[in-house]
């Protein structure tokens, strides 16, 4: 099998990421971030009906006797043909049902022949949403943490700690490229964001692992002679066929998914389904071409500066 | 060795049985109110400028219960949530409920509870509000759990006025509309303290005297956190989404089998072993299936099929350094054991965190995850080695070409 030279092309996916990285971060000072409120807080109505409404105007009539702000949006479904009004308050502000059960009253009452029937309605406290915003983030950071001390602990044949700081430079690439992702396509920042974040965390650092365990036993196969480099190289190449079949399965289980929620209009599904897609390719590019690389120059700087010392 | 096979093969087979029954039996699997449509909310006192004490939340939680006993509706889940002072209540909304109205049935359920002791003609005797305390004992004479009620010296009046009118007589004890209660007057009560005897245990006798307090509750609950998602909304959701599982559980399949020939027959087989045994894991306990949670599901899949690609990989990679099979399968799993062991290890670590640290859709999530990564432990790893283990002692099966590899030593 003929070695790929990873290690000699790593700038040019350094760049790759780096530009990544850096086209989010400037779409998300144009942008912004936004919140779901399932984290900021707030309310969101859902009505099917028929025919046709004025959304202007229906907002304007909930304005009126909530005496807050709102904004009202129409939503097609593609298969059902079903049309969907969103009914989302301006401010952060959750309401009770008492309140809701007043927009539902004026709305039908509007629209007497649109046959309003409510099909989902979401209101939270904005400081339950901040508590929960910070748990998914603590679970985040805490699993970082975690991984990088086991991964620390048990590749530490090949420099332990280095390698683990390597696996989660990975991990903080892909976690970045996953909310890259719902920043370019204006996904509000929801727990599927948070499920999609730890899903991609653990198929990349399980795929990190097994590169790491390929190196781990091919430094006893092939000898203290072998430099980093080489040794790098040789095991990405080895796992090559196993890291894209993978995440080709992972990947085309993934879009069927998204693929039917696209269709059939499933906001929580679609949300994960499509960062889940680009994260998956992420997971599998990082773990080859960014850990791999990046840990070979700390063992080279390393090596260096070790014959300085003597 | 062909036994063994047979056995795991019968036992996965069997166990898809038993799986299937479960998925059949739909009330049998717990769906979570984003499958099946349903109402979850958060209810906190109105208006009260502290926090509300443990009896308070006890006596909430049961005027929400006796509502919901009142409506039918039986599958649900109260909790009270006492580090934020707050009554959690989820309950299906069925798709038969065509004019259940669910916004008015949150607020419904929040309102204070009118509390009321009635005589046998219907007239009003006693209110919650005379009612000062209510509590559970044990009658030391009679060796059976009471219900104390201390009343306000109004109450007192009004009910020495009333029991020395109806000694040997029902006082009904009314909650809204439903009556909870309806002891026997034996002597009329003037000192303020009465007895309710006769409860079968300790439960029941708390119980009635939460309820009984509940008439004396200072606030109402409102609910700001609320979620309601309609039944078809939620099953349609569900549906497409298992249809999409199948249709993705099926590609994996065909390209594991084309891919891989003999091993990815195997991985299948241990595919769905694992996917079973996560079900049952979920049907089981009868843990609540969310959304976060399939997601779970596809995360762990995906965790199983890269274990056996890595198996399958390692024994073709063997194979054509020239070992024998037999050889090449045991160096192919034993040289595989420690990636996958690591990499399940880390994904354990992931779900725990969540477990711990997560409510709700990320409890949802790390439930399944580690039930799924420890079947793939199981599955992936054990019985596929068992299961290709014997199928490779058959001379039939012994041509490298079913191993995706160039060549075979003998």
């Amino acid at each position: 099998m003929k070695v790929i030279n990873f290690f000699k092309n790593r700038y040019i996916y350094f760049g790759i990421s780096s530009l990544i990285i850096i086209t989010g971060i400037i779409l998300a000072f144009a942008y912004g971030i936004k919140l779901d409120i399932q984290f900021q807080g707030g309310t969101l109505l859902k009505y099917t009906y028929v025919g046709d409404i004025n959304t202007e105007e229906a907002a304007a009539l909930v304005e009126n006797v909530l005496g807050k702000e709102t904004n009202c949006q129409e939503q097609t479904t593609v298969a059902t043909n079903e049309q969907t009004l969103v009914v989302s308050l301006a401010d952060n502000e959750s309401i009770t049902s008492q309140e809701q059960e007043t927009v539902t009253d004026t709305l039908t009452a509007a629209y007497p022949d649109a046959q309003l029937d409510l099909a989902a309605s979401q209101s939270v406290e904005p400081y339950t949403g901040a508590r929960f915003f910070r748990n998914g983030i603590l679970a985040i950071l805490i699993s970082f943490v975690l991984i990088l001390l086991y991964v620390g602990y048990r590749f530490r044949k090949i420099g332990g700690i280095s390698a683990g700081v390597m696996a989660i430079v990975a991990l903080f690439h892909d976690a970045f490229v996953v909310a890259a992702v719902f920043i370019v396509f204006q996904i509000p920042l929801n727990d599927s964001f948070i499920a999609a974040v730890l899903t991609i965390i653990g198929f990349s650092i399980n795929d990190t692992i097994v590169i790491y365990d390929r190196i781990r036993e091919n430094k006893t196969l092939m000898g203290p002679k072998t430099s980093t480099e080489e040794l790098v190289n040789t095991s990405i190449t080895q796992s090559m066929s196993r890291s894209i079949n993978t995440s080709v399965a992972v990947f085309v289980s993934i879009t069927i998914v998204y693929i039917f929620a696209q269709i059939y209009n499933i906001e929580s599904i679609k949300d994960f389904a499509l960062p889940m897609m680009f994260g998956t390719v992420s997971g599998c590019y990082s773990t080859i071409c960014i850990a791999g690389p990046l840990w070979t120059m700390w063992k080279n700087h390393e090596a260096k500066t070790n014959l300085k010392k003597a | 060795m062909v036994l063994v096979t047979a056995a795991l093969l019968y036992l996965s087979l069997f166990g898809l049985h038993i799986g299937s029954m479960n998925i059949k039996g739909a009330d049998e699997m717990r769906f979570g109110i984003d499958i099946r449509g349903g109402v979850e909310a958060t209810y906190t006192p109105k208006d009260l400028g502290r926090a509300p004490t443990a009896e308070e939340l006890e006596s909430a939680k049961t005027i929400i219960e006796t509502r919901m006993d009142a409506e039918n509706i039986t599958d649900r889940e109260v909790t009270i949530d006492s580090t934020n002072g707050a009554v959690i209540v989820r309950f299906p909304w069925k798709s038969d409920e065509a004019d259940f109205d669910p916004q008015q049935a949150i607020s419904e359920l929040g309102e204070t509870a009118l509390l009321t002791f009635k005589d046998p003609d219907g007239n009003v005797v006693l209110q919650g509000s005379d009612v000062s305390k209510s509590y559970a004992s044990l009658d030391k004479n009679t060796g059976s759990y009471v219900v104390i009620l201390e009343l306000s010296s109004a109450g007192t009046k009004k009910f020495a006025e009333a029991t020395s009118r109806l000694v040997g007589k029902d006082i009904s004890i009314y909650m809204d509309e439903n009556e909870i209660s309806s002891p026997t007057v034996h002597q009329a009560i003037t000192d303020g303290s009465a007895m309710i005897t006769n409860q079968k245990d300790l439960e029941t006798a708390k119980n009635l005297a939460a309820k009984i307090n509940s008439g004396s509750l200072p606030f109402s609950m409102v609910a700001h956190d609320a979620n309601i998602i309609s039944p078809t909304l939620g099953m349609d959701a569900l549906n497409i989404m298992v249809l999409a599982g199948k249709i993705a559980f099926a590609l994996v399949c065909v390209f594991m089998l084309l891919y891989y020939r003999l091993p990815g027959f195997v991985a299948c087989i241990a595919l769905l072993l694992q996917v079973v045994g996560q079900l049952l894991a979920l049907s089981i306990p009868q843990f609540t299936l969310t959304l976060p949670g399939i997601a779970g599901v596809i995360l762990s899949i995906g965790m199983g099929v890269d274990a056996n690609v890595i198996v399958s990989e390692r024994i073709k990679e063997e194979l054509n350094a020239g070992k024998t099979l037999r050889s090449a399968i045991d160096a192919g799993f034993h040289r595989a054991f420690s990636s996958v062991f690591d990499g399940n290890v880390t994904v354990i670590i992931v779900s725990i965190v969540l477990i711990i640290l997560g409510s709700g859709s990320m409890l949802s999530f790390g439930y399944t995850l580690l039930c799924g990564v420890l079947m793939n432990f199981l599955a992936g790893v054990t019985a596929s080695r068992l299961m290709i283990r014997s199928l490779s002692e058959f001379k039939g099966l012994q041509k490298p070409v079913l191993f995706g590899a160039r060549r075979m030593a003998e």
